[in-house]
């Protein structure tokens, strides 16, 4: 068995860990570039959102270099991501492939036959120090990312060591002198986490940011996600409820996804005095086109700019740069103009 | 002076429209239904950005009925059946209106959710019949006997076929709004063609015939149309086509779309899928029917 799964962001370098502590061999898809996005596009029916499509060009580079099991997430909607592997799968077999699909379902009994069918041989103890091991990379991952929104707005004119003291890793960040800047503008981010998590789909968006001398706030990374939804871990879940009710006044129902908290934090993150809102989603995201119908009336009432970015295979780079430079610019004048009175 | 209550007539209103009427009136209320779609109430719905079309439609439909009533009904239907749902624009309906038609009269929004539970529907029917001013009694046999008056329609196949066969899917409100659909069903019979809809199989046929999906899809609605398509391709007198007609940014139907086609090519059936928006134009639509119909019609020549 040759296991391999989808890209969101830094993910692959848990799942790596998890999997080979677990003597499992496993095959990372490659780097998602232009050309996993075409191969997606090209056999994923046309209106499916972003994530279906990379999805799936991750499969079709990961089969043709050897690996014959995919795991992938189940659901029970209702956003479209719960059946994603059923319409994959067709689409895989049509192609010629000879694979194994194992689409994890949201229910013990399902979990629990994965986990013995994966862990097989394993005693209690590998397996404990195998999660063990990807969970401490995990909020290692998360921390790094965290401390990155705080030093990159830091220091405008030596950006390039900041960024190779992120990719080091290795505590470079400790040696470069900082000059904070002064009360830099605070921008948080909201929106579905597989646009919000990776990099390639988003276009960079928040080192973009950053070296526009922006303070960026990401409202879900990996880590939050996992504590939140599958560890459901006490002080998390209750971050969660506190922005559900928040959102309550603007929308009254979870839609699925992310739509429902993309209002919460939006409201959350305006009581919190940051300057603006960026939400981000792929083209037809039915959860958060309902929250960005909504956003608008609640951008009124809280007072904050809220800017929406829909992600898709045609998004350009350049457009996107002129729009995030424009709402940067309007922030910047809406606070000289609040210091003024 | 009674009440009076507006229901827009778009998305869930074509199943079950007719008994939300009967029993607001057995409770002794007006009920004004808006009337046919027209251009206004596309561009009224355009307000809101990205939705797929029939949301447009319902909108403008909402809005039609802003002097009309007191109240606006637009449930909030999460569930209709346990363990599924309804596509997220549907739950999220009452607040999409909301936030951006404040003008409107106050909505009845009552959350009905059969995930919950299989009565959370008759707690639902009480909590409405309260809003307006009803015990729970009087609102449950209304309710009661709304349901028991109306009687599914069911459409005859048919019955001897000349030229060719066609089943026609897509969600009845996009088929039965002849705005949103341009009267596909009646271009189609004009071509000579027998047109076979979801009407024709009865519901017991369409339960069992979504069992061959590998995984329910948990969209009811969907599911519902997928098991009438599964069921027709099967039907005694075998299709010679199928039509899947849906509308642009419905998300739902991006996936089923695929699945359907995916088991009518299992099956060597030729499939049209034809997206609808609000730029769709009528002759375009024209042709692409032509060209089907009469590839379907040389294929059957050729078959037999």
């Amino acid at each position: 068995m040759l296991l391999t799964f989808p890209h969101m962001g830094t993910l692959y370098i848990v799942l790596e860990t998890l999997f080979k502590g677990l003597d499992i061999e496993v095959l990372t898809p490659p780097p998602m570039t232009r050309e996993t996005l075409e191969i997606g596009a090209k056999y994923s029916p046309e209106t499916a959102c972003l994530p279906f499509k990379m999805n799936l060009g991750n499969f079709i580079q990961s089969l043709s270099r050897g690996a014959d099991t995919i795991i992938t997430c189940g659901g029970e909607g209702p956003c479209r991501l719960g059946y994603y592997a059923e319409v994959q799968k067709n689409i895989l077999a049509e192609l010629g492939y000879k694979f194994k699909i194992i689409a994890i379902e949201p229910n013990f009994r399902h979990v629990w036959q994965v986990f013995n069918q994966l862990t097989g041989k394993c005693s209690w103890q590998k397996i404990y120090r195998t999660f063990k091991l990807a969970g401490a990379k995990l909020s290692a991952l998360d921390y790094i990312e965290r401390q990155s929104w705080f030093y990159r707005p830091c220091k405008a004119n030596d950006l390039v060591s900041v960024d190779n003291a992120l990719a080091g890793f290795d505590g470079g960040l400790a040696k470069l002198v900082l000059k904070k800047s002064e009360n830099p503008l605070r921008i948080g981010i909201v929106g579905e986490i597989y646009v919000m998590l990776d990099n390639f789909i988003n276009h960079e968006l928040t080192q973009k940011l950053g070296r526009m001398g922006v303070e960026v706030y990401g409202t879900t990374l990996l880590g939050d996600y996992v504590r939140t939804h599958l560890v459901k871990n006490r002080k998390a879940w209750n971050v969660y409820q506190t922005v559900l009710r928040q959102a309550l006044p603007y929308l009254g129902h979870y839609v699925g996804g992310h739509g429902i908290k993309s209002i919460g934090y939006t409201a959350k993150l305006a009581q919190e005095g940051f300057d603006g809102i960026i939400h981000v989603f792929p083209f037809t995201c039915m959860p958060e086109v309902i929250a960005k119908n909504i956003l608008p009336e609640a951008s009124r009432k809280l007072d904050i700019p809220v800017l929406s970015l829909a992600f898709d295979e045609q998004t350009g780079i350049a457009g996107m740069v002129t729009r995030l430079e424009a709402f940067v610019d309007l922030l910047a004048y809406r606070r000289r103009k609040l210091v003024q009175g | 002076m009674a009440l009076t209550i507006g229901i827009p007539r778009g998305l869930l209103y074509y199943y079950y429209g007719e008994i939300w009427r009967r029993y607001f009136e057995r409770l002794g209320v007006q009920v004004v239904v808006s009337g046919e779609t027209t251009r206004s109430m596309i561009d009224q719905g355009g307000k809101i950005d990205e939705v797929c079309l029939p949301v447009k439609v319902y909108i403008g439909h909402a809005c039609a009925l802003k002097d009309k009533a007191d109240f606006i009904f637009i449930p909030r239907i999460v569930s209709v059946a346990a363990r599924q749902y309804n596509c997220p624009k549907i739950i999220g309906l009452p607040d999409l209106v909301r936030s951006n038609f404040p003008s409107l009269p106050p909505l009845l929004d009552t959350e009905i959710n059969l995930r919950k539970g299989r009565y959370d529907l008759f707690r639902a029917v009480v909590e409405l019949g309260k809003r307006i001013g009803n015990s729970p009694i009087a609102s449950l046999t209304a309710w009661l006997k709304a349901v028991r008056s109306v009687k599914p329609v069911m459409t005859s196949s048919g019955g001897k076929v000349n030229g060719v066969q066609v089943g026609l899917i897509g969600h009845p409100y996009i088929l039965n709004d002849s705005h949103i659909s341009m009267d596909i069903t009646g271009k189609l019979e004009r071509l000579g063609v027998n047109v076979v809809g979801a009407g024709a199989i009865n519901d017991k046929e369409i339960v069992k015939a979504a069992k061959q999906l590998s995984k329910e899809i948990f969209w009811h609605y969907c599911q519902h149309l997928a098991g009438a398509a599964l069921a027709l391709m099967k039907f005694p007198q075998p299709l010679d086509g199928v039509i899947f007609v849906t509308s642009f940014a419905c998300g739902p139907d991006s996936l089923v779309g695929e699945v359907l086609s995916w088991h009518a090519r299992q099956l060597n059936i030729p499939v049209l899928m034809l997206t609808m928006d609000e730029h769709t134009g009528e002759a375009g639509l024209v042709t692409r029917l032509e060209a089907f119909i009469d590839m379907l019609v040389r294929r059957k020549k050729l078959c037999c």
